[in-house]
């Protein structure tokens, strides 16, 4: 009876190790992730101290984070922040939908892909940012004007995507399709949408860090609201400070929205079996 | 009467070479067919022709003696590789064909017929290559086809697995009364199945030789009438060593 | 294992000391063994008649041949581009209105204002003739486009405050000056706060109506030039003050050609011109106590509305911003 409860116990203590060195694993792998980034601030802080660093070039780590915390106490950052991310996300259902709908035809109906695609792929090679001042000529310095810009950025990603993973389908699962009489519309929910929709979360998430890129752009012409306008705040009222704040926001933001993605893309795709997974899953 | 015949059906590919030499036979109800060949005599495209994949070909193929072109509802298939949709349970690839609020549960009853019915929730990912083929088998048979066309289905698995599911296929055979087309390069399991077999020989393949195999089921594997009707298709098929022994 | 690991961080602490210390050398050198710039780097501006004059007449490059110092351009779009411009270290001299300045000199950057260009009225709050916007006060929940960092924010910042509204109660759209200058006659915006000559322009091409002027909230414009600069060739700044004092009274003596050479070097039309001459006034140069007067009247407002620090000790910063020393040894 006492051998039980040693045994026992014995058990309880081997698992209460376990789960202590797998949460070890977890902080030492954080940890390592962690260790340049915070060195070079730790360098980057010495230096403005010692006055190494001029401040008017380059603001130490302490005066950005209190200017983001006293924009913070007036709300004023949670408003421009909140701004942004309100641009890029309709700027980026836009662009997706357009594309996923645009990308269905073309990819499915060979006529139009030869039609219409040589049109898109010309429209593609424009670099992105030329498209800002053409914009705001046609469509001015609005909210519209600014989602239409962000929706253009997404736009070509999540087509060439789209269409590309709908055309690298397996026939041999279309023919599946064709053994069962589906119809155009069938085989594209029931086969090609889900057999290319790893392809299209790639191109979304590609998508998404363009829908970032243009906000700036947008934001850097002609607003009174918003991270980027914090930037030409910055810029012109010789406050850097104000630049480094809004680009770290923009990277937080941007990483964020990306870890969304992320996390659909892996319940999504959860029945991938590919060579990048880890224990099963799609690897970010 | 015929549930299958094929008159004077030949298929000519882009580049002028036929596939198979013109063929003509037909098929009863409930017989088990082997097509069988060495490689290049056409016989898979025999077959995706039969099933209506392939509709470049000329001539007539006759189901329930009426004339058709195409994929048909009474004709099922099964492939080489199991094509199982990856994003789909294994009860959703089994109802794949079908339609309806009661789908799952008609795939359910053929799961069990081929006795995986434990396995429904799992993911293509998760089956060995055996347990993927009898899903791909069950799929193909919810929709009750009378006919059902195999092309090679057995050739990716291990001996010992494709015995095991040759014997399911005759279980299945006995409980649907199907007919049955089943194309292999497998000589002893042409012999274990097939009521019948059409020996195509040559590239473009020429059917040389329909064999009758009047062996009571269930046939014993080592039988030595089935070994002398080996020996007779391996002379058929004129198989020569290409080099000197 | 660990000795790696310190020898990256060190390595790492190198680099990035290096990579600070080089983004720090000064980027205009001095030609070897002299004491005298390979060049100067200056820029000139529509605002800015006097650099116009010497860009079209090579006043500079003539002094400086002899010497053989190269003189280079720039144009600067505004205050504020001029301002970056000196603290990127892309030029030595710069065109910016006064209490733009002030703000760089307030945040840090190591410049002086050294020359006084012009007393100009070159900035005022500006609507479409047909606007309902009548005062100040009608700019409340308005779409207003103005520069950033310049004077014209600041007059803009002043007015309100003046009329009793913030900054908070309109929608301040920032666009570089000719930008806001579209945006009005397009009607994206409401009102402009304005610079001349752009200013000028829409007022006579486009009808456009000044509904608010102060000749006091516009705080001259100021010839700035890097404190390293200074330091090492001090002769220098002192005979480019000198050849900017010789335009300035070119213009004044030959106002006919002048406004020539404005309409020529600033694409304007003669009416243009002639209300950006008219509005400027060239008596002055020595920056001093005038100056000085007008920059602390503009430190009240930015401290306000945080542009520049609270704890700016005003004074302090204005004495060692204008610094009238050069010119009155140049010009005596």
């Amino acid at each position: 009876m006492s051998e039980l409860n040693t045994n026992t116990s014995k058990v309880e203590k081997i698992s209460l190790w376990l789960r202590i060195i797998k949460r070890v694993d977890i902080l030492k792998k954080i940890a390592l992730g962690i260790i340049v980034p915070l060195l070079l601030v730790i360098i980057w802080q010495t230096l403005s101290n010692f006055g190494l660093i001029p401040s008017y070039l380059l603001p130490s780590p302490s005066t950005v984070v209190s200017t983001l915390i006293k924009l913070a106490n007036t709300g004023e950052l949670f408003t421009h922040a909140g701004i942004t991310t309100y641009r890029v996300l309709v700027g980026f259902a836009f662009g997706s939908a357009l594309a996923i709908i645009l990308g269905s035809i073309t990819g499915y109906y060979r006529v139009v892909y030869q039609v219409l695609d040589p049109l898109i792929q010309a429209l593609r090679a424009i670099p992105s940012l030329a498209w800002v001042p053409l914009f705001i000529l046609w469509f001015g310095i609005g909210e519209g004007s600014k989602v239409i810009m962000i929706a253009v950025g997404v736009f070509f990603p999540v087509y060439l995507n789209w269409v590309t993973g709908i055309k690298g389908v397996d026939k041999k699962y279309v023919e599946v399709g064709i053994l069962y009489h589906f119809t155009a519309i069938k085989t594209i929910r029931k086969i090609l949408f889900p057999a290319a929709l790893p392809s299209l979360l790639t191109g979304l998430r590609s998508g998404l860090g363009l829908g970032w890129m243009f906000v700036v752009a947008a934001e850097l012409m002609g607003t009174s609201k918003g991270l980027g306008y914090l930037m030409v705040l910055g810029e012109n009222n010789s406050a850097p400070e104000l630049i480094l704040g809004s680009i770290i926001l923009f990277a937080i933001l941007g990483k964020i929205t990306d870890g969304i993605l992320v996390y659909i893309e892996r319940r999504v795709l959860h029945w991938q079996n590919s060579f990048g997974e880890e224990n099963g899953n799609v690897s970010s | 009467m015929s549930v299958l015949k094929v008159e004077e059906l030949y298929r000519t590919f882009n580049n002028g070479k036929k596939a198979f030499y013109p063929l003509n036979f037909q098929v009863e109800k409930q017989e088990i067919i082997g097509i069988l060949g060495t490689s290049g005599c056409g016989k898979s495209t025999l077959l995706r022709v039969l099933a209506g994949l392939d509709m470049g070909y000329e001539g007539v193929i006759r189901v329930d003696r009426e004339v058709h072109r195409g994929t048909h509802e009474k004709v099922g298939f099964v492939f080489q590789e199991p094509r199982l949709m990856p994003w789909l349970t294994v009860e959703e690839n089994v109802a794949f064909g079908l339609k309806g609020k009661d789908k799952l549960s008609k795939a359910n009853k053929f799961l069990e017929l081929v006795c995986l019915e434990e396995y429904r929730k799992h993911y293509p990912k998760q089956l060995s290559g055996g347990m993927a083929q009898r899903v791909a088998i069950a799929r193909a048979l919810v929709t009750s086809p009378e006919i059902l066309l195999l092309d090679e289905p057995f050739s990716a698995l291990d001996a010992f697995t494709k015995m095991t599911l040759q014997d399911l296929l005759l279980d299945l055979w006995r409980k649907c009364k199907s007919t049955m087309v089943l194309v292999t390069h497998d000589i002893d399991e042409a012999l274990y199945l097939c009521d019948r077999l059409f020996i195509l020989r040559g590239q473009p393949g020429e059917l040389v030789k329909e064999l009758v195999i009047d062996t009571q089921r269930p046939r014993q594997r080592g039988d030595l009438h089935l070994a002398e009707l080996k020996a007779e298709v391996i002379e058929q098929l004129q198989l020569q060593p290409e080099w000197q022994i | 294992m660990k000795s790696k690991f310190v020898k990256l961080i060190i390595g790492l602490a190198i680099t990035t000391l290096s990579i600070g210390a080089v983004g720090c050398t000064s980027k205009n050198q001095s030609q070897a063994g002299t004491n005298k710039p390979k060049e100067i780097r200056l820029d000139f501006a529509t605002y800015n008649i006097e650099s116009l004059v010497l860009k079209d007449k090579g006043w500079l490059e003539d002094e400086f041949k002899k010497d053989n110092v190269k003189v280079s351009f720039v144009e600067s779009q505004g205050s504020n581009k001029s301002l970056e411009f000196l603290k990127s270290n892309s030029i030595d001299f710069g065109s910016a209105a006064g209490s733009a300045g002030l703000i760089s000199k307030a945040k840090g950057a190591p410049i002086q204002a050294v020359y006084a260009f012009s007393k100009p009225e070159w900035s005022a709050l500006v609507t479409k003739s047909n606007s309902t916007i009548k005062s100040v006060k009608d700019l409340k929940g308005k779409k207003v486009a103005v520069t950033l960092g310049t004077d014209p924010y600041i007059l803009l910042l002043r007015a309100l405050d003046e009329a009793g509204l913030s900054k908070d109660d309109i929608q301040l759209i920032p666009l570089q000056h000719s930008d806001g200058a579209a945006a009005l006659i397009s009607g994206q915006v409401d009102a402009w706060s304005g610079l001349d000559p752009i200013m000028a322009r829409v007022q006579v091409e486009n009808g456009a109506k000044l509904f608010y002027r102060n000749v006091d909230f516009n705080t001259y414009g100021l010839l700035d030039v890097r404190n390293d600069f200074a330091k090492n060739y001090p002769e220098y700044v002192g005979r480019v003050i000198k050849i900017y004092d010789k335009a300035r009274k070119w213009i004044i003596a030959n106002p006919q050609e002048a406004q020539k050479l404005l309409e020529k070097q600033a694409k304007l039309k003669p009416e243009v011109a002639k209300i950006q001459l008219q509005r400027t006034d060239l008596k002055q140069s020595i920056p001093g106590a005038p100056q000085k007067a007008a920059l602390t009247k503009a430190a009240e407002i930015l401290k306000k509305y945080d542009i520049i620090p609270t704890n700016t000790d005003v004074q302090k910063t204005i004495s060692e911003f204008v610094n009238g020393t050069f010119a009155q040894k140049a010009l005596k």
